[in-house]
């Protein structure tokens, strides 16, 4: 029973970041429609990029995460203007952007592997509090990836509802032809999520950074978790995503309950399998169409 | 020397590589990027049959095939239920999933280690341990590949696949079986894949894990891009580019590592820059048709063959159709009889059911209620593709034309009963294939002829005017073959002088026999093309009777004008 305890509090914590990872790219889908699979790399750069603030500018941790989550950002922001703008513009079909984006994922995880080398980069003489609860324990790093999730997706909500850009990125999601016609600049729009999305990715990088180091492939596995976390909560919903993801970490933590360890990933993948088939409109039929 | 020759046997790896992908992508649309996966199952099967097992060549090589066309079949089924970005990530996790397997089931494959010593192949005496002695079998391996997907897709089924590609209802609505032309073409790729995957345990003695991850998956889709989607010869060149341009990297001195990571960046940017400053690749699609029948058209046979004429007088009935979706009836009770020679129209203001009721009578949507009968043949529940194989066929209000195909190609695909759909007669029986497509060429020419198309037969669909669009809507349902031709709008958005050339095709058709049903907006069409017509509203049937009849009715006309 202990050990269910804390596989339960390992797949929350865990489903906190795959929620975090769901909604910054369930935010970039639902209101663009692009499948923006470079969110991986980008990911990954951000963890890269905190690594460098903390380690080689000697900022201190508080200030290298906003300095991952700006890398981020402007990053999303580059892929769009120079790589799915063109595409939009020439109304190319959807799956062009794809495999575009399959292209600029390449390009991206290729070049951080040569810039920082193959082995992983840790945050040295980290200091984090250790937490006994009952029969589970967590560190401090745990703690800060639910918080995180808590505080920026409260944030994103009150973003989206109380300010003229936050809905005009709901009327796009809704409806990006209306949008477009009762004159929302949907460039405008588009640049905003990538920046926010890409930045939200910011923060479960540099927390993974810290856990378990950040390595060139860290992206791939990354973006499948966002993906799948969007398409199990359903395409359009903040709060699906988040019980997407969350949903998504459990059924992975309990799953190595009688699974062996590296067969953890090919559940996650197995699960995407099952819910694309059976329910592509999300389990939740939360799904905006 | 050996170094190049090396090089020249890796291009012929890939080129069985790239064209079948290229089947996959380019000629069905089915953009299912698991291709590395197919890849490695012909790799593994013949390293576990040959090592473990000690199975002589060519066992494992069959096997192999046969076992991944087998996977193909089963990747397939997702296919069949989600398209585009989801049919994408679907197969990415596939691959993903093999991926772990093979890493983790160390007993049959060796785990991380992979499996070494596969035995090099032994040809009339020969061991092939140099890649100079593998080249000519790997070559002659690569051309017979070659001839194996350039054969299907220069054949009516190829055919098929490319208008499946275009749109998938408007094939289905002119007798394809999707199902079966998915499954063939995943076990057509991934079995060719296979074959690559065989040659290369043989020829590198080792298999492992990491020649067949994502990245492979994409660098083989690179070449499918660079060379043209849809375009085989394309395919062939873009693996020759691929597999030698970063082979220069080796000039350059770099470690390994980066070399490797430098290389995977020039796919990556080769793929961006080609979607972007050339999206068809370097060439574009190929021209198909002109190759079956010579350089010059055939003459149309003449227009009393029966794809024009009507043949045995049935009437399709609908007794007691029901439709809902979520609580909205779409269609209440519905009752219609479509008599043979005779042109029923069917109108009703916007969201009346006209279109539901279409879709019912073609077997697009299964009615919750009644039954639909072609003469004393009930067709309800049928698949699509077979009502229109037992003569019922429908066209589409928003037209749904196969864009990229000729127009001689959009109506060939539709005409009826074409051995060449199925691929044991286009490699089994290729001179009735080829006979048969002879005279299918004149038929469609005929009805091309017939519609005053004749001349635009070897445009693009997608370079036609709009008159000339709904033209080929007609031909396209007439080339069927069907008896009874459901026309939802023909008509619609023409001007006067077109609707009056118009006018006497649907009148032939229906003094020949055809039975003929149009939804029309337009009374004045109505009251020059029908004898009967049905009045539909919120889904039910208002009032039968001639044009004159209903148009005289007050109350009709205040809610058709509503």
């Amino acid at each position: 029973m202990d050990l269910l305890a804390q596989l339960l509090v390992n797949g929350l914590i865990n489903g906190s970041n795959y929620a975090l990872l769901g909604v910054g790219f369930g935010l970039i889908f639902a209101t663009t429609r692009i499948v923006h699979f470079a969110y991986g790399p980008i990911y990954t750069a951000a963890a890269y990029a905190t690594w460098f603030a903390a380690m080689v500018l000697g900022l201190p941790v508080v200030l290298a995460v906003p300095f991952g989550m700006a890398a981020a950002a402007l990053l999303g922001v580059a892929s769009y203007l120079y790589l799915y703008r063109p595409f939009e513009l020439r109304q190319s079909p959807p799956l062009v952007s794809l495999i575009a984006s399959l292209g600029l994922f390449i390009v991206l995880e290729n070049l951080i592997g040569i810039i920082f080398g193959a082995g992983s980069r840790v945050i040295d003489g980290l200091q984090y509090d250790v937490y006994l609860v009952g029969p589970t324990f967590f560190t401090s790093i745990n703690l800060a990836q639910v918080v995180g999730l808590l505080l920026l997706t409260a944030l994103l909500g009150l973003f989206l509802r109380r300010t003229s850009y936050g809905k005009a990125i709901l009327a796009m999601t809704d409806n990006p032809e209306m949008a477009r016609i009762i004159g929302i600049d949907t460039r405008r729009v588009s640049l905003l999520v990538f920046a926010i999305g890409s930045a939200l990715s910011g923060l479960p990088a540099a927390l993974i950074l810290m856990k378990d180091g950040a390595t060139p492939h860290m992206g791939f596995i990354a973006v499948f978790m966002a993906f799948i976390a969007v398409v199990v909560g359903g395409i359009g919903s903040i709060r699906g995503a988040i019980v997407g993801g969350i949903a998504l970490g459990l059924v992975e933590s309990i799953g190595l309950w009688q699974i062996p360890t590296e067969w953890q990933n090919a559940i996650s993948f197995i699960v995407l399998f099952l819910v694309v088939l059976l329910r592509p409109r999300g389990l939740f039929g939360m799904a905006g169409r | 020397m050996d170094y190049l020759l090396h090089i020249l046997v890796l291009v012929s790896l890939y080129i069985v590589l790239a064209t079948s992908f290229n089947l996959l992508i380019g000629f069905a649309g089915l953009f299912a990027l698991s291709h590395a996966a197919f890849y490695a199952f012909g790799a593994y099967v013949t390293a576990i049959l040959s090592v473990k097992l000690g199975l002589p060549f060519p066992v494992p090589l069959i096997a192999g095939v046969l076992f991944t066309a087998f996977i193909g079949i089963l990747v397939a089924l997702p296919a069949l239920r989600v398209a585009g970005d989801y049919l994408v990530i679907v197969t990415l996790a596939l691959q993903v999933i093999v991926l772990a397997v093979i890493n983790n089931w160390k007993d049959l494959t060796g785990g991380t280690d992979g499996i070494r010593g596969v035995p090099n192949l032994h040809l009339f005496g020969y061991v092939l341990d140099t890649p100079g002695k593998f080249l000519p079998v790997s070559a002659l391996v690569a051309a017979g590949c070659f001839w194996v997907a350039w054969r299907l897709a220069g054949s009516p089924f190829g055919r098929a696949l490319r208008a499946m590609r275009e749109n998938e209802s408007a094939a289905q609505a002119v007798g394809k079986d999707l199902l079966y032309m998915k499954v063939t073409v995943f076990a057509f790729a991934a079995g060719l894949a296979a074959v690559a995957g065989s040659l290369f345990a043989h020829y590198l003695t080792y298999v492992g894990a990491d020649s067949f991850t994502i990245e492979e998956t994409i660098y083989v889709l690179a070449m499918v891009i660079l060379g043209g989607t849809g375009n085989l010869w394309g395919s062939v060149i873009g693996a020759a580019i691929l597999v030698i341009l970063p082979e220069l990297l080796k000039f350059i001195d770099l470690p390994t590592d980066i070399a490797d990571k430098s290389r995977l960046i020039i796919y990556g940017l080769m793929l961006i820059v080609i979607l972007r400053f050339r999206p068809q690749g370097l060439f574009g699609e190929m021209a198909t048709t002109a190759r079956v029948g010579g350089s010059i058209l055939p003459a149309a046979a003449s227009i009393e063959e029966p794809v024009i004429a009507g043949r045995s007088g049935t009437t399709l009935t609908g007794k007691g159709l029901h439709k809902t979706f979520g609580g909205i009836v779409a269609v209440a009770d519905l009752n219609i009889e479509l008599k043979p020679g005779v042109i029923t129209g069917l109108i009703g203001p916007n969201g009346a059911g006209k279109t539901t009721a279409f879709n019912l009578l073609t077997g697009f949507l299964e009615p919750d209620a009644g039954s639909v009968a072609f003469g004393s043949r009930p067709i309800t529940g049928l698949k699509a593709h077979r009502i229109v194989g037992a003569g019922v066929a429908r066209s589409f209000q928003d037209l749904r034309l196969f864009t990229k195909m000729t127009v001689l190609e959009n109506v060939l695909v539709a005409l009826p009963d074409q051995a060449g759909d199925g691929v044991f007669a286009v490699f089994l029986r290729p001179f009735l294939v080829r006979r048969e497509e002879r005279q299918n060429l004149g038929r469609a020419m005929a009805v091309l002829d017939f519609v005053k198309l004749g001349d635009k037969a070897t445009a693009n669909a997608e370079d036609l005017s709009y008159a000339e669009e709904k033209l080929l809507v007609i031909a396209r349902l007439l080339a069927t073959g069907a008896e009874v031709l459901l026309f939802d709008e023909p008509l619609s958005g023409l001007d006067p002088t077109t609707l009056q050339d118009i006018f006497p095709i649907i009148h032939r058709l229906a003094e020949s026999g055809k039975t003929v049903c149009i939804i029309e907006h337009n009374l004045d069409v109505i009251k020059e093309l029908c004898k009967v017509v049905y009045f539909l509203d919120e889904g039910r049937i208002l009032a039968i009777g001639t044009p004159e009849q209903l148009v005289a009715d007050p109350a009709l006309a205040a809610r058709y004008f509503k």
